[in-house]
């Protein structure tokens, strides 16, 4: 399980989660009009995939995924996240999201409740989807002398 | 006589613009949404996602959308958009064992550890046409499925020949962070990361072809595949405050290795190998992939699908695509040239007077060299008279 009060267990669940549930929750903690600096704004951004070979065991560059970071300053509090595809909403909601935790917002209840819920919908479409995968499980058999 | 702008006016060129968009919106059906595409068409964002070098499935919707299907344009408009974009960072390179897997074979291994996992294929059903399937209901629906807990890791069959001996244990190779080529150019003969990264975003008909023209005895690889697999890969970044390498999401990519007997070759009877991996789920181009990796492997000069600097110098969509393509775009003084070269070697053949008396070679012959194209196989020129008289 993870813990949303960890900062690099909370930002795996911020990017996992619903946009429009960080949506939601960045204008409940903006309501009460906190400081907010926005420190890098969202903008969609690349990283460089690398994998490793498995044969030779050789770093190499299989292609670039496309990612939206953001950062702010939420009075002395910091927040940070990168939500996959182009989505600049959800990215500074991510990292208001974050910084609020860290700052000990009166919502971090709120946050914490809905990161689990998201933790626990993305095992469970695993686990479904592993299943089903499974479900499909073969055994070949080899037929000797048969032509 | 070098460049010629070619007016045809702004507002008739914007008028074929609009007609071509005409096309997809303006038929009686509704019109198809990005969602739509990612989850019913999802082979082809899958395919202009890899082809692009890109992995965002929604911008490859609506890139596939805007292409009228057509996967070379889109992955096209993928590579225009990504060319803007910053990067933050290279990701930690993930060990492809990690992978979630939702289909695993292994043609070579009847028995291989985890099991044979078909996932979702139509592999080994007919391939008819189904005149009700389109409005189908979900089949699986009525599935009663067990609870198989959290996805497992499955074993390697890479491992599986290393622990018997049967795979060479390289040395871990001297440079730890790869070439990139989206960045630097190859330069041959290329590094197998450059070689992994050209094929892993190479056209998917073209690195079929060339992987099966190996297949079809213009090579010496005939390989058996160890295992192809479906599913996911966590892409890790290192988290700017902890310092500790967190993931951001997991790709959809497809893998296929492939096993080549080398005991003709070498004292120690032992297997070559072949890799592939790309983007979305793509298997035919992963597995044409891992037949080239082979092949190049083997340093070959005479076959095509074994020459590094021919199989990359092709592979590439973007390449192939707007060199074929141009060639439809005006070449007046291209053309007008040739002509006017022509009509003056008839004109002077036709004159006996401007024969030499001696017989020796004609300013016609002198003329005909000139314009051969004998030079370097990897310049793509353009008509005999080359680029810089190139009017496009």
């Amino acid at each position: 399980m993870s813990d949303p009060h960890d900062r690099s267990d909370r930002f795996e669940l911020i990017a996992a989660c619903e946009p429009a549930t960080l949506v939601g929750l960045a204008n409940g903690v903006l309501e009460d009009d906190p400081a907010l600096s926005v420190r890098q704004e969202p903008k969609p951004q690349l990283l460089m995939q690398r994998v490793e070979e498995p044969v030779e065991r050789r770093p190499f560059n299989l292609g670039e995924v496309l990612v939206t970071p953001a950062e702010v300053e939420l009075g002395d509090a910091r927040g940070f996240a990168m939500i996959p595809g182009k989505s600049e909403r959800a990215a500074l909601s991510g990292a208001i999201v974050d910084a609020a935790v860290a700052a000990g917002h009166d919502l971090t209840p709120d946050v914490v409740e809905a990161l689990a819920e998201t933790e626990a919908e993305t095992r469970e479409r695993r686990r479904n989807e592993w299943a089903e995968s499974k479900h499909t499980a073969v055994t070949f058999e080899t037929m000797e002398g048969r032509e | 006589m070098g460049y010629v702008a070619v007016t045809a006016g702004e507002e008739i060129i914007e008028r074929a613009e609009q007609l071509f968009e005409k096309r997809r919106v303006g038929g009686d059906s509704e019109a198809l949404e990005t969602d739509q595409l990612d989850e019913q068409l999802g082979r082809l964002t899958d395919q202009a996602m890899g082809e692009g070098g890109l992995y965002a499935p929604r911008l490859a919707a609506l890139a596939v959308a805007q292409a009228q299907g057509d996967t070379v344009e889109a992955a096209f408009l993928l590579r225009a958009y990504r060319s803007t974009l910053e990067r933050f960072e290279e990701t930690a390179a993930v060990d492809p064992g990690e992978m979630i897997a939702t289909r695993r074979v292994s043609p070579a291994f009847k028995d291989v550890p985890g099991g044979q996992i078909l996932g979702a294929t139509k592999d080994y059903t007919q391939r008819l046409l189904d005149f009700d399937g389109i409005n189908a209901e979900d089949p699986t629906a009525g599935w009663d499925l067990d609870d198989e807990g959290d996805p497992e890791r499955l074993t390697n069959v890479v491992e599986l020949l290393r622990e018997e001996g049967l795979l060479e244990d390289p040395e871990a190779p001297e440079v730890a962070a790869p070439s990139d080529t989206t960045r630097r150019s190859v330069t041959h003969p290329p590094g197998r990361d450059e070689v992994l990264q050209e094929l892993a975003r190479g056209e998917t008909g073209a690195v079929t072809a060339l992987g099966y023209s190996a297949l079809r005895g213009y090579g010496r690889v005939h390989p058996t595949l160890a295992e192809v697999r479906v599913g996911r890969l966590p892409v890790r970044i290192e988290h700017p405050y902890t310092g500790e390498e967190v993931t951001v999401t997991r790709v959809g990519v497809t893998e296929s290795e492939a096993v080549v007997p080398v005991y003709e070759k070498r004292e120690d009877p032992q297997f070559a190998f072949g890799y592939g991996l790309t983007f979305g789920r793509n298997e035919r181009k992963a597995i044409g992939m891992t037949v080239l990796d082979a092949s190049i492997q083997l340093d070959g000069e005479t076959e095509p699908a074994e020459d590094p600097e021919f199989v990359l110098d092709t592979i590439d969509g973007m390449d192939s695509f707007g060199f074929i393509e141009h060639l439809k775009l005006p070449h007046y003084v291209t053309f007008q040239s040739i002509l006017d070269r022509i009509r003056s070697i008839r004109e002077r053949s036709e004159t006996p007077a401007e024969t030499p008396p001696d017989g020796h070679e004609s300013e016609r012959g002198s003329e005909n060299k000139d314009g051969t194209e004998n030079e370097s196989r990897r310049e793509p020129r353009d008509g005999a008279l080359g680029e810089a008289d190139d009017d496009d």
